[in-house]
């Protein structure tokens, strides 16, 4: 298992985060995901075998941006 | 250079803030004449433009607030309407195009034009959200503060000379001179110098705390007066700031369960809203048979909704609260303490190191030996313990040689044991002895006497015989009766816990004012300790965030508290990074004002789309007063979470 943080650009609502969420935990491997609007974050509990680009397309299907990954 | 701290205090412009006002600027350009050629015929029977050169105008201004300004919108929009991850845009982009198309369709004579509205609703739109966006700006002012609070450059010394480099590269071990007024680049260890540092913003202890050779410095706080030489001893991730952020991260991460059914709301809200909008629709044209009527109050359905308000709720005043907080020193780690809060009933304290200061020291000496060799043995044990009554005992004898000890063992919560030249020790409480059948009733009297004012009592025997005691008290602190008092006032059972004795731990009780004692509690027994006393109600455990992280975790909300170099981030739902007991009355009293005002909110964002949408659906509402309506109704929840800074916690 691992954590990971997401930077995300381009929330402006609360629906924006839900989106998110829902898009990245669909990805296998991924436990669960929680976006904050207000600090403009994701946290990811995923597997060691999930890939960060995986995480990355999940947010880009859905209309934004991972900036940065830790 | 560090930065100087006047830099931090200016509030940043969010770059999402400059984006939405220059929108609503260039919307509002295009949109004032619109709704001056709109309204010149309506309200002053005068035509701006005659008609259908009118048509034409709006529609031509209108293209760039939609498809230029509104583009983000409109693509965010669109593409959740074709992936099916609907969201807000969705609704505003189709109410929006849906209007503007009555502008062109106008022509075919199927309907009349509702084309000005569009902008309108675009235009509002960029304006709820400008609004919003300094509104949600303003309620993560302090948290942002926060998170830029680390220092950006450090100077160190490198072989024999002072260079300044970015504090990435700072290593562990690198001696930085700080100068006054300057920032700590990093926590360490004060090397040379003697100064006084700021540790407010990381803290909340508004005192400056004097600093010299030996002391801990914390990265980020600021030196007052003297130069210091400090030895980085961490760095990056593992600082006391890191910690803190990472907190206050987790919280904002935390869901509340209070906020559960908005989600679950949240998540379906625009799908629901996109179908009742056509049935609405269909409901005016098939029944009413009135085409351009059914468009108005199918856009309306669709711009009312607020999804905003409601996922906007929680989260808001959860930043604004645990701003506030981080301010104090106290740090929410999970949200969900701040709902769980206001069922507490019971208050448990750790007695030593949170109702104490944790630094016993050694009173009193009674020997039937010579009080130096009964000190030179205790010591040459409690060298080897790590218990601060073992380092109080230490520091006491001050010795430069220790004897040489074997087969030593501690046996915790008790004492401990060793041998000194084949004879053995044994150092501890009265379980120690009766464990190892050491008679002491002899020194039962002179050990009552100590115990009756607070001090925890220390017998030493050798060969099986008691040859002293050693009585080590450890201060209450300054705060600690203030705050029990109060929690006692507003009508808390408060309890201490503690490994000590009956009668050492209800003289502590008595000076800060707590009845209920639980003494003799092996440190693997608290948690235990703390399910017994879930049967009366709720329990909240006050605790250091290392011995105590079992009863921490058991209890229904763990406050940890910070020693103040140190901070545990595992333990504990809140965090106190000050040692102060103080902490835990405001913990507690700004856990249930955070409460109170998502809640509050909840109410209102709940209550706004239960009035209003059936408003909208019943055709009662005009699609720009239903816009202005949404807009207003997240930004006031946005707002009144900005309003629980008023809230008094301290």
């Amino acid at each position: 298992m691992k954590k990971l943080k997401l930077t995300i650009e381009g929330m402006h609502c609360a629906s924006c985060a839900s989106n998110i969420e829902k898009s990245l935990k669909k990805v296998s491997g991924v436990k669960d995901a929680s976006v904050s609007l207000m600090l403009k974050k994701g946290n990811v509990e995923a597997e060691d075998s999930v890939n960060v680009e995986d995480l990355k397309k999940a947010v880009a299907k859905v209309g934004y941006k991972v900036t940065k990954v830790e | 250079m560090n930065e100087p701290e006047h830099h931090h205090d200016e509030p940043v412009e969010d770059t999402e803030i400059v984006m939405w006002k220059r929108k609503m600027f260039w919307s509002w350009v295009l949109t004032i004449p619109i709704a001056a050629i709109m309204l010149s015929e309506r309200l002053f029977g005068y035509e701006l433009i005659e008609m259908p050169y009118s048509i034409y105008a709006i529609l031509a201004l209108g293209f760039p607030v939609l498809f230029i300004f509104g583009f983000n919108t409109m693509k965010s929009g669109i593409r959740g309407l074709f992936t099916f991850y609907f969201n807000m845009d969705s609704l505003i982009a189709l109410g929006t195009v849906v209007a503007y198309l009555t502008g062109v369709f106008y022509f075919t004579g199927v309907v009349s034009d509702y084309s000005g509205v569009a902008s309108m609703i675009m235009a509002f739109f960029t304006t709820g959200k400008f609004v919003e966006a300094r509104a949600r700006g303003r309620a993560s002012y302090e948290i942002r503060k926060l998170l830029e609070l680390g220092a950006k450059n450090s100077i160190v010394i490198r072989d024999g000379k002072e260079i300044e480099i970015p504090i990435d590269q700072v290593v562990v071990g690198d001696i930085m001179i700080v100068k006054p007024g300057e920032k700590i680049p990093t926590d360490g260890i004060v090397f040379k110098g003697e100064s006084s540092v700021d540790e407010s913003m990381v803290t909340g202890e508004s005192l400056p705390i004097e600093k010299k050779k030996g002391s801990n410095v914390i990265g980020a706080t600021i030196n007052q007066d003297g130069i210091l030489y400090v030895k980085a001893s961490k760095i990056g991730k593992d600082t006391f700031l890191a910690h803190i952020i990472e907190l206050v991260e987790q919280a904002q991460s935390s869901k509340i369960p209070i906020q559960r059914l908005a989600d679950k709301i949240t998540s379906v809200f625009v799908p629901v809203i996109l179908v009742l909008a056509i049935l609405t629709f269909l409901n005016w044209f098939l029944f009413f048979g009135d085409l351009s009527r059914a468009i108005g109050v199918g856009v309306a359905v669709l711009v009312i909704a607020c999804p905003c308000a409601l996922g906007l709720a929680t989260p808001t005043a959860l930043m604004v609260g645990s701003g506030m907080g981080a301010k104090r020193g106290i740090l929410i780690r999970k949200g969900e303490a701040i709902q769980t809060m206001k069922e507490i009933k019971i208050v448990v304290f750790d007695k030593t190191g949170t109702i104490t200061k944790g630094k016993p020291e050694v009173t009193d000496i009674y020997s039937k030996v010579k009080e130096n060799y009964l000190l030179e043995i205790a010591a040459s044990l409690e060298k080897l313990s790590e218990h601060p009554i073992a380092h109080a005992i230490v520091t006491k004898a001050g010795l430069k040689k220790y004897k040489k000890v074997t087969s030593f063992s501690v046996v915790r919560g008790k004492g401990v044991i060793g041998k000194i030249a084949s004879k053995e020790i044994v150092i501890g409480n009265r379980a120690l002895m009766n464990y190892k059948k050491i008679k002491y009733s002899d020194f039962n009297s002179v050990i009552e006497k100590f115990e009756f004012s607070g001090k925890t009592v220390m017998i030493v025997a050798e060969g099986k015989k008691v040859i002293g005691v050693i009585a080590v008290a450890d201060a209450v602190k300054e705060d600690s009766v203030d705050a029990i008092s109060r929690l006692n006032s507003h009508g808390y059972r408060t309890v201490m816990i503690t490994g000590d004795n009956e009668r050492t731990a209800r003289a502590i009780a008595k000076q800060v004012g707590i009845t209920d004692v639980i003494a003799n509690v092996l440190p693997e027994d608290k948690a235990k300790k703390v399910l017994e006393l879930q049967k009366f109600g709720m329990v909240a455990f006050v605790g250091d965030g290392i011995n105590d992280a079992p009863a921490l975790k058991n209890s229904n909300v763990g406050i940890a508290m910070g020693t103040g170099t140190d901070i545990a981030i595992e333990a504990g739902d809140i965090v106190l990074a000050n040692s102060s007991l103080i902490g835990v009355v405001q913990a507690i009293n700004l856990s249930k004002a955070t409460f109170r005002k998502i809640k509050q909110n909840l109410f209102w964002a709940f209550a706004y789309n239960v009035v209003a949408i059936p408003l909208a659906v019943a055709g009662l509402l005009h699609p720009v007063i239903a816009e202005i309506a949404m807009a207003l109704s997240s930004v006031s929840v946005v707002t009144n979470a900005n309003l629980l800074r008023r809230a008094k916690i301290d």
